[in-house]
């Protein structure tokens, strides 16, 4: 095995823990937020890559589906928002999660009805297919481009949350919503947008998944758990956290699969035990 | 008073009529998967029977009832009590799944009710576990993957990495390529089994797999996972270095079409593809894409043999449950996969295996066979009925 | 708090008695639903003791169902062992496995407490997924039922374990009220209520709540064993964590916290589920929007909801007259 083996699955790993990523920042976002345990999120992913798979159809080029399927899925959360999260905001953990859990399942035979049971396929753009040659070995264009794209929105997101007065009202908000409240801070504004950020970035994942894992009913469902463990590991509310908690989970993934493929399979629910019982409250929670 | 003789005359010819009517219509019970991922493919298979019957006019001899199994083996069994103690059926005709079928067969085997099989491929079901009741029409894990080996030496492939999900058909899938292939003189480098139902990324195993520089890579996925897989395989661009071969299900004609230009060139063996070049085919596919708009798949061949199957035995002369058992694994016909028997030994159906090749013409993908191996008949493997 | 309410007792009696008549007046298919239904109800009630009393949701029940179920599959047909203790030592098994799972994540609650028994329910269903031995994924068959032939009574007979499941779903019912109405019971409820003040005043509050969860998973087993014996089949699928998800859909339906509320939604959910799947394929939905309704109705399930506005009445014609002892049942 030579470096460009390890390379490769470095590489690998990398993939994974971005499209990790840039589901549970949504999710870990708005529970930090919101108080809100939001399992629709799983769904909104499955609606990103079956709307995405519709756009391209429609228009004949990936790109329109990579820009429509954000937008289409945070119009869908937007509606979702209005008519029931914001209603169940102080309704209690039990409560949301059964409510978003039959959202799960509203979802699931609404994608059903609409794109029938077989699974479709999305075409990476031609720019993007094909391997490219880097540093001597030869790796998927379009996974380098996944990569990117997570480089893109963990960077734009630490900018955005770091340097700007919104990002740290959202902060504020997080730590002490009550406090943030007191000092003037439009709160409820404040969740609408960072919920309708969190679509969008669901969305976003799943018409960025469609191309190498293809839209199927159970998607929703069976990215669910994963990405509640990157949350969960990471740390609830933080940026950080989700940014340690992809790489840590998509890692331990990945490379499990190739040293110990006996234990890959419940490799991330024993890491998930392990966090849970040493340290409950995840790595880098937002509220320490 | 003749007039009233002759009015007699008639009711009691009317009557007589009624009933012999209604012993003429076999009662079926379609137990397949409607709901959940497999949905598609209980929808393909029962199209397909229904398009047999319809084909032989015969729709009307038949009274179906549809069950939904959702791919758990409590509920298929309880329907499957239902279709037997409730409906009363005279047969049972499905089963895509290999645990729902694990599940049904004590059952079946106790009731003394015929089941044709169109689908589920565990070995056990036509081996150790087989049954005078169990009619197998679809295939067996092991018959479908035997073929691949001669064609693969024959063709310089001597060095093997394998892959599958990791469940039970996966590992009866290669364990019959891996049997027949070792038994030939080829070898088998390395392998890997992936978690089942939960990987969605194969990257890792693609780079081992090319790491272990073998000849080509033999896998089994089906659904979901071989569009998933045949994808990934095509971005990796190692198609040149480390050809892929498979089990037909990798590119099945349901759907191919989803895994776009990187299956063009893998090369599959299966019992059935859309482009065999027979009358019975021809004829076959002309009705189905009629109906259904698209070609047929295997799944659509196995209801549709499934029901010829069943009208095979009903015309030898079988009526209820018991003489139906006895009468079915008589039927010989040449249907759209070519000859059709049930071996007396196992109940499992002998086929040809065709290997074919995924090609492109113009914008579709199309099957190309490369081989054939005849008559594919399964060893006993235990089964003693 | 627990209350045996007149209420409660009345409703379960008039449950019992309908499973019971339809048992007996229903076909075959009549009484493979009367056992579907006592298995769900009896899981649902070992899943109410801790969610709805200790306030620990649980996403392992259906795993600690599934380990009940195969640990009888081992001893009874890998091993040959009678049915009888076999079924004793399995329950016994999933208690224990219930116990040591409610002492790890004992300092976790909330959320966190879900996505642990989640993981651990995974990691139960993963691990006997992968056993060859254990059939995988094709499951196990031959699991007997109980031989009591020398008291007379046939077993294989649909009529008679249908009668055994809801004797069983009566049975557990009753254990589970008098533990909660007991000392153990009170403890466990002032731990959901204010745990701080719970340590304050002495009480080891993890072992208390691994007990909790040792007595809820030994009801679970129980569970376990009549799935195994009623399709005389098992397989992985039993463990996997929507089965656990499905539970806590019922306990909710029916009503969290009433303990008979579970029941009656477990009537209601297998019914639902049967007269839907009749019609259409898409059950899913169906499902999803009652939940959707029942939590944004006030989250109280049929059951529950039900009580509270029995109970509003009451309240509003003592209030007339003065007398607050209201017939409330659950705090």
């Amino acid at each position: 095995m030579d470096t460009g083996y390890w390379a490769l699955q470095f590489l690998n790993a990398l993939q994974f823990s971005m499209l990790l990523f840039l589901l549970s920042i949504g999710l870990t976002v708005i529970f930090g937020l919101l108080h809100f345990v939001n399992l629709a999120h799983g769904a909104l992913y499955m609606l990103g890559a079956y709307i995405g798979v519709s756009a391209a159809a429609s228009f004949g080029s990936y790109w329109a589906a990579f820009f429509l399927a954000p937008v289409g899925v945070t119009i869908i959360g937007a509606i979702l928002y209005f008519t029931l999260i914001e209603r169940l905001r102080h309704a209690g953990p039990m409560n949301q999660v059964l409510v978003t859990f039959g959202l799960i399942f509203v979802f699931l035979d609404l994608v059903r009805m609409t794109w029938g049971d077989i699974a479709l396929g999305l075409e990476a753009p031609a720019a993007l297919a094909g391997s490219s040659e880097f540093a001597g070995i030869s790796y998927p264009t379009y996974r380098f481009f996944i990569i990117a794209v997570g480089a893109v929105v963990m960077a734009a997101l630490w900018v955005g949350l770091t340097r700007t007065q919104i990002g740290a009202m959202i902060r504020a908000g997080v730590e002490n919503g009550n406090m943030a409240a007191a000092l003037g801070i439009n709160v409820n504004r404040l969740f609408f947008l960072v919920f309708c950020v969190g679509c969008a970035l669901a969305g976003l994942a799943g018409v960025i998944a469609a191309p190498v894992f293809s839209a199927t009913t159970g998607m929703g469902i069976s990215i669910l758990i994963p990405t509640l463990i990157v949350v969960v590991i990471g740390g609830l509310g933080s940026l950080e956290g989700a940014i340690a908690g992809s790489l840590i989970v998509g890692f331990i993934e990945t490379l499990g699969a190739v040293f110990l493929p006996e234990v890959a399979a419940i490799s991330s629910y024993v890491l998930l035990a392990a966090v849970l019982i040493l340290r409950p409250q995840g790595l880098i929670p937002a509220r320490g | 008073m003749r007039k009233l003789l002759s009015t007699l005359a008639v009711a009691a010819v009317a009557t007589a009529g009624i009933p012999h009517m209604a012993q003429a219509e076999t009662k079926v019970g379609l137990l397949l998967p409607k709901s959940g991922t497999y949905a598609a493919l209980g929808n393909e298979i029962e199209a397909g029977f229904n398009l047999a019957l319809k084909e032989a006019g015969k729709t009307g001899d038949f009274k179906i009832v549809v069950e939904d199994t959702e791919i758990k083996p409590p509920v298929g069994l309880a329907k499957a009590r239902k279709l037997v103690l409730e409906d009363e059926v005279d047969v049972i005709v499905g089963i895509v799944s290999s645990g729902v079928l694990g599940a049904l067969r004590d059952f079946v085997h106790e009731a003394k009710v015929p089941l044709i099989v169109a689908n589920a491929g565990n070995n056990a079901a036509t081996g150790k576990s087989c049954s005078p009741y169990i009619v197998r029409v679809s295939f067996s894990n092991g018959q479908v993957n035997r073929p691949m080996a001669p064609w693969l030496m024959e063709k310089g492939i001597k060095t093997i990495y394998t892959l599958a999900p990791d469940y039970a058909a996966g590992h009866q899938m290669i364990e019959s390529f891996t049997e027949a292939y070792t038994a030939i003189g080829g070898k088998i480098i390395g392998g890997e089994f992936t978690p089942f139902r939960k990987t969605k990324d194969f990257g890792p195993y693609l780079t081992k797999a090319k790491s272990a520089n073998p000849d080509g890579i033999f896998v089994f996925y089906a659904g979901g996972e071989a569009i998933s897989f045949v994808k990934q395989y095509g971005s990796f661009g190692i198609a040149k270095d480390v050809p892929l071969f498979g089990s037909g299900f990798l590119t099945s004609p349901l759907y191919v079409k989803a895994e776009g230009d990187a299956a063009v060139g893998v090369v599959a063996s299966l019992h059935y593809v859309p482009t065999l070049d027979t009358p019975e085919n021809k004829a076959f596919v002309a009705a189905f894409e009629g109906e259904q708009k698209r070609p047929p798949s295997e799944y659509a061949v196995q209801g549709y043999d499934a029901a010829k199957m069943l009208m095979g035995a009903i015309a030898a002369g079988a009526k209820d449950r018991e003489s139906i058992a006895k009468a079915l694994p008589k039927v010989k016909y040449v249907g759209p996969r070519g000859p059709m028997e049930i071996d007396p030994a196992t109940n499992n159906v002998v086929q040809n295996i065709y290997i074919y090749e995924t090609v492109k013409q113009g914008e579709a993908l199309t099957q190309k066979i490369v081989g054939t191996a005849t008559a594919v008949r399964d060893a006993p493997n235990g089964c003693s009925m | 708090m627990f209350k045996q309410t007149r209420l409660r007792s009345v409703v379960l009696a008039a449950t019992l008695t309908g499973l019971i008549a339809y048992c007996v007046m229903g076909g075959f298919y009549a009484r493979e639903i009367v056992v579907e239904i006592a298995i769900l109800a009896i899981l649902a009630i070992s899943l109410d003791v801790v969610a709805g009393f200790g306030g620990m949701v649980s996403l392992c029940h259906g795993a600690i169902m599934g380990i009940a179920a195969y640990a009888y599959g081992i001893l009874t047909v890998k091993f040959g062992l009678p049915p009888l203790p076999s079924a004793v030592a399995a329950v016994a098994g999933a208690a224990v496995f219930g116990t040591v799972v409610g002492w790890i994540t004992g300092r976790t609650s909330g959320i966190f407490f879900i996505m642990a028994t989640l993981a651990f329910g995974q990691m139960a269903y993963t691990l006997i997924f992968k056993s060859q031995w254990l059939g995988g994924d094709d499951g196990m068959s031959g699991l007997p039922r109980f031989d009591l032939s020398w008291l007379g009574i046939k077993m294989g007979s649909s009529l008679t374990y249908g009668l055994f499941a809801i004797a069983l779903t009566a049975a557990v019912y009753i254990a589970a009220a008098w533990v909660l109405r007991s000392a153990f019971g009170r403890t466990l409820g002032g731990i959901h209520a204010n745990e701080t003040r719970m340590k304050a005043l002495g009480v080891n509050t993890i072992l208390h709540r691994a007990r909790a969860m040792g007595f809820s998973a030994l009801l679970a087993g129980i569970a376990g064993i009549v799935a195994a014996q009623h399709t005389q089949f098992i397989s992985p699928e039993l463990l996997f964590w929507t089965i656990s998800g499905e539970v806590l859909i019922v306990v909710i339906l029916g009503g969290l916290g009433t303990l008979i509320g579970p029941v009656i939604g477990a009537v209601a959910f297998i019914s639902l589920k049967h007269q839907v799947s009749g019609i259409t394929d898409h059950w899913h939905i169906v499902v999803g929007l009652l939940l959707i309704v029942i939590v944004v109705a006030g989250g109280r399930g049929l059951y529950g909801q039900s009580e509270h506005w029995l109970a509003m009445r009451a309240g509003k014609a003592e209030d007339k007259t003065g007398d607050k002892s209201g017939d409330r049942g659950h705090a």
